[in-house]
């Protein structure tokens, strides 16, 4: 760690957090009240005919896998939007000609994205707590495991950033497999109310091991084995923590 | 530092079929006005960018004092401020705010940068845009945006790509003034332009690419001399046969009681000239003298004009 420039790293890291603070409006605020209408509508009417899943109530069951789709959606749209914002708005000569090297520049954006997905991601959980008094059985676990999943996602958007040319591409990636990846994870049920062949493709979907990380560390419940979720957090924060890296690194996509 | 303050040698660069850069070699010694012209898609910014990172070269040495931009990255970028030729666009801080930016990439603090900051935005007439957003501001007033980051981490050599771009003439003369400011005390300049008119004027010493290639090098003043054309012009009466003999060192034509001298410099030969014209009873009622300018050198060179 000698030698890195920990004053470059900090302004870039700030910039980035700053960057979206400047437009909570857009990057904040929208995941509260969505959430908090899922929670309404989905949970309040479907408990009506859902009471409880696991043994736990409905509108309790599904706040974790808003939680975490939340988490994930802001981290990973906040590190590929400010690279790809700065790449069309002729920003990125500015950082990629100053002293800072790819580890630098890669880990700022991928703070700056960890900070807003766990900023949204706690947000969520504490309107759970404040709305309908969600008990949170582990909560220095729970805390963990959205950053581990803010980093994971950032680190992802990062990569997703430096490759896409357009907008279009990334809304893309944001809308054809984010999202549905998200939705079919199990944030509104249990696997186990799924058919086999659903179940045996959920078990191959990651976002699935988030969404019952989180939901093990909130409620003390999940399909899949908590083990198992924290591999997947890991196994995904190292894999695209370094792929995004040794992309910077490469200059493929930002540099020509 | 005696190594020279940009040193390029055998630079190449190709994107995918096409040949932007086939050796460059280049040297700007510490302090030098250097001047970097040639046509659109020469190669000016693609050896700027190399030397700053933007671009990776084929092959080639490209060094700032002596290092290397690839291997000491850190050691020349910190030398180096860049004006880019493309103005950014920031939707989310104010000015001064990405001074602040700037600085701290640099690895400057807040703290430590304020004093500059300061002085740049009074010097370049920003101190009432400190709160703009880069969208609120003129053409002018972002160049000067761009001049001032270039200089905020107070960088030993200035990289200008098209600085007065698009820039009205008061500004141009304005920012002209504080280029020479700059290199007065001391600083290192490499300037493109599309204007010859400032590399005549500003530059000691220009280098002309073309087809990806330094094609000719050397002061405004040696380059026109060198390969530009020069005249005189005397209208005489008086004209006589013995003249032609006299005048046999000389290049010239004669029309109408008009002499026109071809020569290299006319300062060098118009006393010469004057005086055999006077001692050989011819009257002289008007001298006048023409020079190539840098641009019709860059004509001849290129066969190309530079827009």
């Amino acid at each position: 760690m000698r030698g890195m420039n920990w004053v470059g790293l900090y302004t870039l890291t700030r910039r980035e957090v700053g960057r979206f603070f400047s437009v909570y409006r857009q990057t904040v605020l929208p995941g509260l009240i969505s959430s908090g209408l899922y929670i309404l509508i989905f949970g309040f009417t479907l408990e009506q005919r859902i009471r409880e899943i696991d043994g736990v109530p409905y509108t309790l069951f599904i706040l974790p896998g808003l939680i975490m789709m939340n988490t994930l959606t802001n981290a990973s749209s906040n590190a590929s939007s400010s690279m790809l914002q700065m790449k069309l708005l002729q920003q990125l000569p500015d950082i990629l000609t100053a002293p800072l090297s790819s580890l630098e520049l890669s880990l700022a954006y991928i703070i700056g994205g960890a900070v807003r997905g766990m900023v949204n991601g706690i947000l969520v959980l504490l309107l759970g707590v404040l709305l309908i008094d969600m008990p949170v059985q582990q909560p220095m676990a729970t805390l963990g495991f959205i950053f581990l999943v803010s980093w994971a996602f950032s680190s992802m958007g990062l990569l997703l950033g430096q490759l896409a040319d357009t907008w279009d591409q990334l809304a893309m990636m944001q809308n054809f497999f984010l999202t549905p990846l998200s939705f079919l994870g199990g944030i509104f049920y249990s696997i186990h109310m799924l058919p086999d062949w659903a179940q045996q493709l959920s078990l191959v979907n990651p976002i699935y091991y988030m969404i019952n990380g989180i939901r093990y560390t909130v409620l003390g419940v999940s399909d899949s084995s908590p083990l198992n979720s924290f591999l997947m957090a890991l196994f995904m924060t190292i894999l695209f923590t370094s792929s995004a890296i040794l992309l910077m690194k490469s200059g493929k996509k930002i540099k020509q | 530092m005696n190594n020279p303050a940009v040193h390029i040698s055998g630079l190449h660069k190709s994107y995918e079929d096409t040949m932007a850069l086939c050796g460059v070699d280049l040297t700007i010694e510490d302090g030098q006005f250097y001047g970097l012209l040639g046509p659109n898609g020469a190669g000016k910014t693609t050896t700027i960018h190399i030397l700053t990172g933007l671009v990776l070269k084929n092959q080639g040495v490209t060094e700032i004092y002596g290092k290397d931009t690839v291997k000491d990255y850190r050691f020349t970028r910190s030398q180096l401020g860049i004006a880019h030729q493309e103005l950014p666009i920031d939707w989310f801080f104010p000015l001064e705010k990405l001074l602040y930016f700037h600085a701290g990439y640099y690895g400057i603090t807040q703290k430590k940068a304020k004093p500059r900051v300061e002085e740049l935005l009074k010097r370049l007439g920003l101190q009432d845009k400190r709160s703009a957003r880069l969208r609120q501001l003129s053409g002018g007033m972002k160049r000067r945006y761009q001049l001032a980051k270039a200089l905020v981490h107070d960088p030993k050599i200035i990289i200008l790509d098209e600085p007065t771009a698009g820039v009205d003439v008061e500004l141009r003369h304005e920012l002209w003034d504080y280029l020479r400011e700059l290199h007065q005390n001391g600083k290192t300049l490499l300037l493109t332009t599309h204007y010859i008119e400032e590399a005549e004027l500003l530059c000691e010493k220009v280098g002309i690419i073309d087809k990806g290639k330094i094609i000719k090098e050397g002061s405004p003043d040696d380059l026109t001399r060198e390969l530009g054309k020069a005249g005189i012009n005397v209208h005489i009466t008086g004209w006589n046969d013995e003249l032609n003999n006299a005048l046999d060192d000389f290049s010239f034509i004669l029309e109408d009681n008009r002499l026109h001298f071809t020569v290299r410099d006319p300062e060098e030969v118009m006393a010469s000239i004057i005086q055999i014209l006077s001692n050989h009873g011819c009257h002289i009622h008007s001298v006048s003298t023409e020079k190539s300018s840098l641009e019709d050198v860059f004509l001849s060179l290129t066969g190309k004009g530079i827009n």
